[in-house]
């Protein structure tokens, strides 16, 4: 036992070291940057403030009774530093684009800036931070009653509450932009971190080495039950409180004010990322064996949450004791001067200026100096908060546990885990899913975790706590639905946490999200890539720069205003005036404003001045890029399907034509075996008469032979057409041309049907004279295109005196042989078969041929580079027409 | 214009190849520390003996902490260097 003038001189002695070094290092820091404070070690030491008096003394405790469970609340932080490039990185880079000031106004920031949401994650935010606070008041209390022996405890802790106010007033709002680091604060935090760490390990090594004969001594008679704990190392309540820590490690307030608010550089966090956990490891190193030398040394019955203190005080080493309530003291102290910070910071701007917005109808007429007020309602926050710790205290009147106090804040403030995560990774999360799932996780938490803590005294009584509300077994607020047998803790978590994703997931996919809120998640969702936003002119709206620059001093102060509206003159390019309102101005002005008043008061005070909400070009386009690429895909797709429908009907075309060549080469061939089949009749039944029985006369015999040579002979010469046909329709037979003279082509041409002729008496007429006029021609095919045409014309005459007209037409390149008869011609109707293959003309004729004659004839031409056409004088006179190009006189050919 | 012989184009090609593995890193450590630390894989080392004194199960644990540490420790430069060489473009980020 230490005499309470030693104790308390030692206690105020390091308060006012506190107090110098806060003093120090903020005067310091106002003449120059310092460099060490803006180090990543000073950083991780401020962050340090995870571990509070509850795991000074109350992991021993845990430790004590629950065997290795208590690391679990430093796993879980330990694993969330270790993946920080995941999720810390990115909150911290929101944070500082957004210039967010707390996780409340980063919150409701993300869903549209939204002040109901500011208003309800404060309000959970008080009402979790109020126990832990109540923890700290109640471990110091503690220990000083331990050191200088029984006080009365109330009086201890409402000083002990008030020294703590006064120190957070005077260090920890000096300026109001939550960005700017309490320098002061920040450098005593890092101090009481250093303190906090060395004290446990001094006693930890005490206990080993000092008390205990080392390591193998501590552990040697401990049953495996003891470090198994209750049996449920590794079982639901260990995940479960891994993933509280976890949790609690981002959305505490004050972790959330060190890690992500005060973070100065973005590569303090790597550092942090390793040096953190290490930091945690080095405090728990010596848990474990203090917990159980304590419970060797000590008698039974000893409070394990103080064996801290009372293992050194047992074996006389007061110096050692000191030194441990020092580190004590430290930790509670960090952890209520940050959190009354950071909870000050979000009642002042999301529930003081909103109202203070509407009393003192700040806006066009600037009146009252806001930063008094802001300043003023911070320091009233900051003591009603330890007001508050202090009153919880009192009325609970102090659990037993340690531990299970610091849990209930850990569940309260896992509430806002759905909203934050979701609200940052997941574009579709809006407003009404964050305040639904909010809501209902802090009823469940309140109602199966909070109130029951207070153990029947404080809005639900014991009766309600064992047998539910009227009795009704199903609402047992620790049984919930019959979900029994089951760890109050895990019970909590499971519905609050649970109910509280659950519904933010639901209604965030059922409802939609106004134009403020799809900006602002596009911007959070997505904020690696829009790292300076480009505020373009997308309202064209005077706004009066005075008021605005009015506004800026009330909040800001002269000096920072006016720096800041000369930088965005200079920007604008001019020297002297104030800036043009652009939305650049408006928009840098509202982040400059959310810095100190939260995203949700600024946005509201500046467009209460502007009169519009402004949102950026880039913004927009990011909005409307979404939906941009939608009518991108689906003009894509109609190109296609257009694309597919032309292809169709190119593929019907085809098919259609391929169909018509089917038929055609069908036709062919039935017209083929047709022709084919009459000589063939005829050659059968005659050769069939001359072998049969029958008596055939000479002259008989003579008559059917020669028919029979007649028919062979019309056989031969039409398998030969159809073989010229079909090869120059495959263009497999290729002309040779030469130099022919026309007139010799012509007469040979009257020679040969000569016999055709002199039978008929037909007339011929072939003028002019066609001596020495030479064509390009196959000499051959020529004269058969001739005959043929010439024969036609004789068979198909029908006139009593037949005449047959060959003129002759040429220019210097070209000749045209007309081949007119006065037989009748060809009909127009006609003409457009007659060059089809088995065609014939409507004319009478004596002797019918194939119908291949025309067809071949045109062919030749056209394979000599000519062409046999029907020409019409008049309806009913055509004749026929042959084209040839014309050759220069050869000597060889002339002969 | 640069081309892809470019010693900086190169430079930058290797550092984002770097980067990618460091991040594919921490998140294999990430899986590995949860798995290693949750149950039903914690439980396995839940065995009565001691390890150089220390009770194995506060043993395992206290080691994997420290290789989470020193993991962590090893992959920070590799995670830091090529933020630093795109400023404004992040190829993490594919939320998007």
């Amino acid at each position: 036992m230490l005499s309470v003038d030693i104790l308390l001189t030692v206690c105020l002695g390091y308060v006012a070291l506190l107090f110098v070094i806060a003093f120090i290092v903020d005067r310091r820091s106002r003449q120059g940057p310092m460099r060490w404070l803006h180090s990543p070690v000073i950083y991780t030491l401020s962050i340090s403030v995870y571990c509070t008096s509850w795991t000074f003394y109350g992991a021993v405790g845990s430790a004590a009774r629950n065997g290795l469970e208590f690391v679990t609340i430093y796993l879980g932080p330990t694993l969330v530093f270790v993946g920080w490039w995941w999720l810390l990185r990115k909150l911290v880079r929101i944070a500082k684009v957004h210039r967010t000031t707390s996780i409340a106004d980063l919150i409701s920031s993300r869903y549209g800036k939204s002040p109901s949401l500011a208003v309800l994650v404060t309000l959970i935010a008080v009402t979790a931070t109020t126990p832990y606070i109540a923890l700290q008041l109640q471990s110091v209390t503690r220990s000083y009653q331990v050191i200088a022996g029984e006080s009365d405890g109330i009086t201890t802790a409402f000083w002990i509450a008030a020294g703590m106010a006064l120190f957070t007033i005077l260090f920890g709002t000096r300026n109001l932009d939550a960005n700017e680091r309490h320098h002061g604060v920040v450098a005593a935090i890092a101090f009481e971190a250093i303190v906090k760490l060395l004290a446990l390990i001094a006693v930890g090594v005490f206990a080993v080495w000092g008390v205990a004969g080392g390591l193998g001594d501590v552990f040697a008679d401990v049953p495996a039950e003891a470090i198994r704990g209750a049996g449920d190392i590794f079982g639901p309540r260990w995940v479960t409180l891994t993933f509280l820590s976890a949790t609690a490690v981002i959305c505490l307030p004050r972790q959330f004010q060190v890690t992500v608010v005060e973070n100065i550089e973005e590569r303090h966090l790597g550092t942090a990322s390793w040096l953190f956990p290490l930091y945690l490891l080095g405090i728990s190193l010596f848990i474990m064996p203090i917990a159980f030398v304590g419970l060797k040394v000590l008698p039974a019955g000893s409070n394990p949450d103080l064996f801290v203190l009372t293992l050194p005080l047992s074996e006389q080493q007061n110096g050692l004791a000191l030194f441990a309530f020092l580190g004590g003291f430290s930790s509670a102290t960090s952890m209520v001067i940050v959190a009354a910070i950071a909870v000050s910071t979000m009642v002042s701007n999301h529930i003081v200026m909103p109202v203070a917005l509407q009393l003192l109808s700040v806006g066009r007429n600037v009146r009252g100096d806001v930063r008094w007020l802001l300043l003023t309602s911070r320091r009233v926050s900051i003591a009603a908060i330890l007001g508050l710790g202090f009153l919880y205290f009192r009325i609970s009147g102090g659990s037993d546990a340690l531990a299970a106090i610091g849990l209930i804040a850990f569940v309260g403030v896992a509430q806002f885990l759905p909203s934050l995560i979701g609200g940052i990774f997941w574009r579709s999360a809006n407003r009404a899913g964050a305040l639904t799932g909010l809501i209902s996780g802090a009823l469940l938490w309140a109602y199966t975790l909070f109130l029951p803590s207070f153990g029947g005294d404080f809005i639900i009584s014991l009766s309600v706590i064992t047998d539910g509300p009227w009795g009704i077994a199903a609402l047992r607020p620790q049984a919930l639905f019959g979900l029994t047998d089951m760890d109050p803790l895990v019970h909590a978590v499971i519905w609050s946490v649970g109910f509280n994703a659950l519904s933010f997931v639901i209604v965030s996919s059922l409802t939609g999200a106004n134009a403020l809120e799809r900006l602002q998640s596009a911007l959070f969702v997505n904020v690696y890539r829009s790292v300076e936003e480009d505020m373009s002119n997308v309202t064209a709206q005077t706004v009066d720069t005075e008021d605005l620059f009015v506004l800026a001093q009330r909040i800001l102060g002269q000096a920072h205003a006016a720096r800041l509206f000369e930088e965005m003159a200079r920007a604008q390019g001019s020297a002297h005036d104030l800036p043009q309102a652009t939305d650049t101005v408006v928009a840098r002005l509202e982040r400059e404003l959310a810095g100190s008043i939260g995203a949700a008061s600024a946005h509201a005070m500046v467009t209460r001045i502007t009169g519009y909400q402004m949102v950026g070009m880039t913004e927009l386009i990011d909005i409307a890029s979404e939906t941009q690429q939608l009518i991108e895909t689906s003009r894509q797709l109609s190109e296609k399907s257009a694309e597919l429908e032309r292809t169709a009907q190119e593929l019907r075309n085809v098919n259609e034509r391929l169909r018509a060549l089917d038929s055609q080469k069908d036709d062919f061939l039935s017209q083929v075996s047709h022709e084919l089949r009459t000589p063939m009749t005829s050659i059968r039944s005659f050769s069939e008469l001359l072998l049969g029985d029958e008596e055939v006369s000479e002259d008989q015999q003579a008559r059917f032979t020669s028919i029979i040579h007649d028919e062979s002979q019309r056989l031969t010469r039409l398998l030969d057409e159809i073989l010229d046909i079909s090869r120059l329709e495959a263009g497999l037979l290729s002309l040779p041309l030469e130099p022919v003279e026309m007139h010799a082509a012509v007469t040979a041409a009257f020679d040969s049907i000569a016999g055709m002729t002199h039978s008929r008496k037909v007339e011929i007429d072939i003028h002019p004279a066609l001596t020495g006029l030479m064509v390009s021609a196959n000499a051959d095919r020529l004269r058969q295109v001739l005959i043929n045409v010439l024969s036609n014309a004789v068979k198909y005459n029908t006139s009593a005196k037949p005449r047959i007209e060959v003129r002759t037409v040429t220019d210097s390149k070209e000749v045209w042989v007309d081949v007119v008869d006065n037989g009748g011609g060809v009909t127009r109707a006609d003409a457009a078969t007659i060059f089809e293959k088995f065609a014939r003309g409507n004319r009478p004729s004596t002797d019918q041929g194939a119908g291949l004659g025309l067809p071949i004839s045109r062919a030749f031409m056209n394979a000599m580079n000519g062409d046999l056409t029907v020409e019409f004088v008049s309806e009913s006179v055509s004749f026929f027409r042959l084209s040839l190009a014309r050759a220069e006189a050869n000597p060889a050919a002339a002969q | 214009m640069t081309s892809a012989n470019d010693p900086a184009v190169h430079d930058r090609g290797t550092s984002q190849i770097r980067h990618r593995k460091a991040r594919d890193r921490s998140v294999a450590l990430l899986l590995l520390g949860g798995v290693l630390l949750m149950p039903p894989i914690g439980a396995i080392f839940l065995v009565d003996t001691t390890l150089f004194g220390v009770p194995f199960p506060l043993a395992y644990i206290f080691v994997v902490w420290v290789l989470l540490i020193v993991g962590g420790a090893s992959l920070v430069k590799a995670l830091q260097d090529s933020d630093g060489l795109h400023p404004t473009t992040d190829t993490s980020d594919t939320s998007s």
